[in-house]
């Protein structure tokens, strides 16, 4: 029987560890493109991919979440996230996971994550961070967010 | 209620007030000018009958009772004065926020007015001023409905088009509750059928609010024979008594050739009238995000077709070469169709200025000829939204810190009256407006103490500079000359906000005065956002984009040329001092090759000028501007990006934030 607390994910590797976004808002994943980097914008905006006549924005996780990058295997997966298109650079893609409500925890010392993470996802010996889409999105475009310069 | 009638009646509302701004600013001009006062009587109807619909009862009261006064002005009851002028601009204002508060709040009741009390000073107005005693109005009701002269010609023309003429006498049951709705339902029979009720007595008005006992007698013309007309009207309930009476059209037996010909002339003239009327009708709203879409899709269709072109000609097959050019034709072709059904007049945004330009000059106490021009240019859609606020900034300032006083017009050898033109037209690839006045000008020795003061430049600066350098400090926020700041303008946001704002458009703005003669302020706006010609140039081995709209000219310069002057590369180009920037140092590139020789671009923005070196020219294309989206919206030397023929992406520079 299905339960409530059910929900899947989307797995994958950045810098060694296993990550995951909340499947809806996965989209699709393909493989690294030609990126045109985008001069003074953030650090961890690697550029833009043009994806089927759209621009999307291609954002590298690693050095959002402050890890390593092990420049192999780069794959790019999609996001939606109410109107906007990003991307995020990651390392191998693993698939989606059903996991039940029960199985994540808060961690301790998983802090330096802070908000960009819901928590660990716990699958036997396996810990997936789960991260948390919307912050991390919110993060990226606060620090863009319009000058006050509009007088009106 | 129907989301979708409430949109389609907010837009029809909007225009409906725009049609009495206007005929009521026509009658300001000439208070008989008849035709005005139908229009305006015209549009409260409808706009009446609208809201009452909707169920927006204050308005439809308030509505009612403007119309009321109307009425009455037009059967030359009583006289059109500037107090009932006033009111009834003050009513449309009332009419106007109502609609504003049916978007917001869903509700035409508006806290901050009375709108009982308001209205019921229409009802003293209409009554107050009675021209002459009018008895007539109590006409016992079994008099026979007079048929007055065109009345008699619409029955003329309408019998030689087959239809019958009837006076038709509708009688109530006694006790009926609700005679106006009956009779409401009687009309809407008789128009259902084809029918055209050309008059009755009571007046309409009278029976909406029904003011009649039991009888209403009709002239109306019909298709229906007698019979089944009385059985059309008795099937409504609560209708004791009807009886129809032929009317014999005089005119018609008496002389049959002389009125043939001038019913010909009449049809041809009924023919041209509906011909306007087809040409008016036939138009679609459309939804603007449908229209985005298709714009959207347009694009894409640009850029696949540059693809396969890229492709093909590294192939080059005979064949293929014919059915490509044909494509590319047809796909020109399409992107100006849609390009121009996204084009709305500038009337759009110019209609709401001669009622405030009246306020305002009323408020001042200041004469102002207002003349608006080019109303028909077309501009995209996606500029009227923005551009009304600063050509408003624009007016305002003509109105208030330009135009003198009366007194001060005269003597100076003005005439008393200030005029103001605004204006707009083509030019190129440009929509140009304009805002003139014959004003005072700008005080070039004002503007210069202004900018010493705040410590722009110095006072041995100041007296080389030419004019357009002075006139750009009015353009710098919080900087105002007018010493005493009014109520309207001056306070702190003036020419700054127009150029954000035009800028952010990708056009320009600039200024030309001359003492006592007079100040025109121009802006330039690219046709269209969508689709733009740039020039494509390369760093490195990235590709980016300039608006060919923002360059002046394109040059090779050689490092000699380029001088330094405090701390900034300039190079003299033609006579001018030009800022030279390098393109790389900007995007914060890192740059090996240094060549001697800079391919520059010199670019403008607003009246200033500076120069763009770059690795490579590659050359002009259209492209397709797409938004970076907000991730990038603290980058500010790009205005969007554009996917080009081979698929790789080209950022496009904002000139006005690159230097």
């Amino acid at each position: 029987m299905q339960s409530e607390m059910e929900f899947e994910v989307f797995v994958f590797e950045v810098g060694g560890q296993e990550m995951a976004f909340d499947v809806e808002h996965v989209s699709m994943v393909i493989e690294k493109p030609e990126i045109t980097p985008v001069p003074r914008s953030k650090k961890t905006v690697l550029g833009v991919m043009n994806l089927r006549g759209r621009i999307v924005p291609v954002i590298d996780l690693s050095m959002l979440l402050g890890l390593e990058s092990e420049q192999q295997d780069e794959k790019i997966v999609v996001v939606n996230w109410e109107e906007m298109e990003v991307s995020f650079l990651v390392n191998r893609v693993k698939g989606v996971l059903r996991c039940d409500m029960s199985e994540v925890e808060k961690l301790h010392e998983l802090e330096r994550f802070g908000e960009k993470s819901k928590g660990i996802i716990k699958k036997g010996e396996e810990l997936i961070v789960y991260l948390n889409l919307e912050r991390i999105l919110g993060e990226l475009i606060a620090v863009g967010e319009y000058s006050s310069e509009g007088v009106w | 209620m129907n989301e979708q009638y409430l949109s389609v009646f907010i837009d029809e509302s909007k225009e409906y007030i725009q049609t009495l701004n206007d005929s009521l600013l026509k009658l300001e001009k000439d208070y008989e000018d008849s035709e005005a006062i139908n229009e305006t009587f015209r549009a409260l109807h409808t706009l009446k009958g609208m809201s009452g619909t909707m169920g927006f009862e204050s308005m439809s009261k308030l509505c009612h009772k403007m119309e009321q006064l109307l009425d009455r002005i037009r059967s030359k009851k009583i006289k059109l004065d500037s107090t009932m002028l006033d009111r009834l601009f003050a009513g449309v204002d009332i009419l106007e926020k109502m609609i504003d508060s049916i978007v917001r709040k869903g509700t035409d009741q508006l806290p901050e007015v009375d709108v009982n009390e308001f209205a019921q000073g229409f009802e003293v107005l209409s009554a107050g001023k009675e021209i002459k005693e009018n008895t007539s109005e109590q006409k016992p009701t079994q008099s026979v409905v007079s048929i007055s002269e065109s009345i008699e010609k619409v029955i003329a023309e309408a019998v030689n088009e087959g239809y019958n003429a009837y006076q038709m006498t509708i009688t109530l049951s006694e006790g009926t509750q609700f005679k106006a709705v009956r009779m409401y339902m009687v009309f809407k029979a008789i128009e259902d059928h084809g029918g055209q009720i050309l008059s009755s007595n009571p007046a309409v008005e009278d029976i909406e609010q029904e003011k009649f006992d039991r009888d209403v007698q009709l002239i109306l013309v019909i298709k229906e024979d007698k019979e089944s007309l009385r059985n059309m009207i008795m099937s409504i309930s609560e209708i004791e008594r009807v009886t129809i009476q032929d009317i014999v059209h005089a005119e018609a037996q008496k002389k049959p050739a002389e009125k043939i010909e001038e019913v010909e002339k009449k049809q041809e003239a009924k023919v041209e009238s509906t011909k306007e009327r087809r040409r008016i009708t036939q138009t679609v709203r459309v939804d603007i995000d449908k229209l985005d879409n298709l714009m959207n899709l347009m694009g894409e269709l640009v850029i696949s077709r540059s693809r396969i072109a890229d492709t093909l000609r590294k192939y080059s097959i005979k064949e293929v070469d014919e059915s490509l050019s044909n494509l590319n034709r047809i796909s020109l072709d399409l992107q100006n169709v849609v390009m121009k059904i996204r084009m709305v007049p500038i009337a759009f945004v110019f209609n709401r200025f001669p009622r405030m330009v009246r306020d305002l000059a009323k408020q001042l106490n200041k004469e102002i000829n207002f003349i608006v021009e080019g109303e028909d240019t077309e501009l995209d859609r996606t500029f009227v939204e923005d551009i009304g606020e600063p050509l408003l900034h624009m007016l305002r300032n003509a109105i208030d810190h330009g135009i003198e006083s009366k007194e001060e017009r005269l003597a100076k050898g003005k005439p008393p009256v200030g005029t103001v033109v605004l204006s707009a037209r083509h030019e190129g690839n440009n929509v140009v407006i304009e805002v003139r006045d014959d004003g005072r000008g700008i005080d070039r020795s004002a503007v210069i103490k202004k900018a010493i003061e705040k410590g722009l430049i110095t006072e041995a600066q100041a007296e080389a500079l030419p004019d357009e350098k002075v006139y750009e400090f009015l353009f710098m926020p919080g900087f105002s000359t007018k010493t005493e700041t009014t109520e309207l303008s001056g306070r702190g946001v003036g020419l700054d906000v127009v150029k954000n704002v035009v800028e952010s458009l990708n056009g320009t703005v600039s200024i030309e005065s001359v003492k006592n003669k007079g100040t025109a302020i121009t802006v330039r706006l690219p046709l269209t956002l969508a689709i733009i010609q740039a020039l494509l140039v390369k760093i490195n081995n990235f590709v980016y984009a300039i608006p060919i709209a923002n360059i002046d000219s394109t040059l090779s310069i050689t490092k000699d040329q380029i001088q330094k002057i405090q701390d900034r590369q300039v190079s003299v180009i033609r006579g001018e001092i030009i800022p030279i920037v390098r393109l790389w140092d900007i995007l914060e590139l890192p740059h090996q090759s240094e060549d001697s020789i800079y391919n520059t671009v010199i670019v403008r923005v607003g009246n200033r000028k500076y120069g763009l070196a770059v690795d490579t020219l590659i050359g002009q294309e259209d492209i397709v501007i797409k938004s970076l989206g907000k991730i990038f919206s603290d980058v500010r030397i790009f205005s969007g990006g554009a996917i080009l023929g081979d698929g790789s992406i080209a950022l496009i520079l904002d000139v006005a934030n690159v230097a």
